[in-house]
């Protein structure tokens, strides 16, 4: 009995996971990367304080690995268009300066640890190629906007 | 003299061919589960990670490749043909090698526990013979005219793949719980192509 009364607690954890946390979050990379961050790395555990007291532990952890995993075929499932829109909805809604943002994402590519366990190498691949092309369109982009003040101040790097 | 020579090497050939034969040694049956659950793994990995429609939809869309022309400059385009043919390259490698690992469970095993009838294996053998060809002409065609310029062979080959697989599926069926099987019947597909 208890197997399935586990199963049971996964799917309200997930449920509660969904309607409460996750309906905020629109786009399936906002959600891929905030879950992500709920996983520790050490053990690859996800952790979720409200939904450990509410369900259990385990149960929370393998909610938000389900969650994850959804989150993750969405995005290998969305076109470069949407893939791109996304991104942009994500940049604007960090409040970083868009320079910077993908100037560290080119850098860092932090898209790569946010991978579930389990996911296809191809899948991955797909996914980072795709963010990969994306920010270069929105830097072809920011770079094609007339800089306001550039023709005042000199660039740094001159 | 010359045709009493004759019949002497054919009957020596044939004696040499039936020694060959004779030495040939069969697959182990001992020791054979690994092979079992190789050939598994790999069919696995080809139906829910190589094979899913939506993935391969995804890998040849020319949609995207209609947005990058547009979006943005030449660069831009080349950068994304560039990627794109590395994940299709990608991809016709890591089918091969899956073909092949459930071909060679095929070759060596799968005769020992599967109730294959010849027609079925006939059409088996001429689906890794076909599928691996394609691998070989979609490798050619992807370096030669980039991501979109084979979506013909893709198509043939994620068909015969399919039957593979579908055939595959019935060797390894043993593999199965039984209480797993009646829930897979219960449950509807997750969208694979196969």
């Amino acid at each position: 009995m208890s197997a399935p009364a586990k199963h049971m607690d996964v799917l309200a954890a997930a449920d509660d996971l969904r309607r409460r946390t996750l309906v905020e979050m629109t786009q399936p990379l906002e959600r891929l990367l905030y879950l992500a961050s709920t996983r520790d790395y050490n053990t690859g555990l996800y952790y979720h304080h409200g939904l450990a007291l509410r369900f259990s532990e385990e149960a929370a952890c393998e909610a938000l690995a389900g969650c994850h995993r959804e989150a993750f075929e969405e995005l290998v499932a969305a076109s470069l268009e949407e893939l791109v829109h996304e991104l942009q909805t994500y940049l604007e809604s960090t409040r970083v300066a868009p320079n910077d943002f993908i100037v560290a994402w080119q850098g860092l590519e932090p898209y790569r640890v946010a991978v579930p366990v389990g996911i296809d190498s191809l899948s991955s691949e797909l996914v980072f190629s795709n963010l990969k092309v994306a920010l270069a369109i929105l830097q072809s982009r920011l770079d094609a906007r007339p800089k306001p003040g550039a023709s005042r101040r000199p660039s740094p790097v001159q | 003299m010359i045709g009493l020579l004759l019949y002497l090497l054919v009957g020596i050939g044939l004696l040499v061919v039936l020694w060959l034969l004779a030495r040939r040694e069969g697959a182990p049956v001992e020791g054979c589960g690994r092979q079992f659950v190789e050939a598994r793994q790999a069919l696995r990995t080809l139906q829910l990670g190589l094979l899913p429609e939506n993935l391969i939809v995804r890998i040849f869309d020319r949609e995207d490749f209609r947005y990058v022309m547009a979006a943005g400059p030449g660069e831009i385009s080349e950068l994304f043909l560039q990627e794109r043919k590395r994940i299709s390259l990608m991809w016709v490698r890591r089918v091969r090698c899956e073909i092949r690992n459930l071909m060679q469970f095929h070759l060596g095993y799968s005769r020992l526990h599967a109730k294959l009838s010849l027609p079925t294996e006939i059409r088996l053998a001429l689906d890794f013979t076909l599928l691996l060809l394609a691998c070989r002409a979609l490798r050619i065609l992807l370096n030669a005219r980039g991501p979109y310029g084979a979506g013909a062979v893709v198509g043939v080959m994620t068909a015969a793949a399919g039957r593979v697989c579908a055939a595959s599926e019935k060797s390894l069926a043993f593999l199965n719980p039984p209480a797993l099987e009646s829930f897979r019947r219960n449950s509807a597909g997750d969208g694979a192509a196969i």
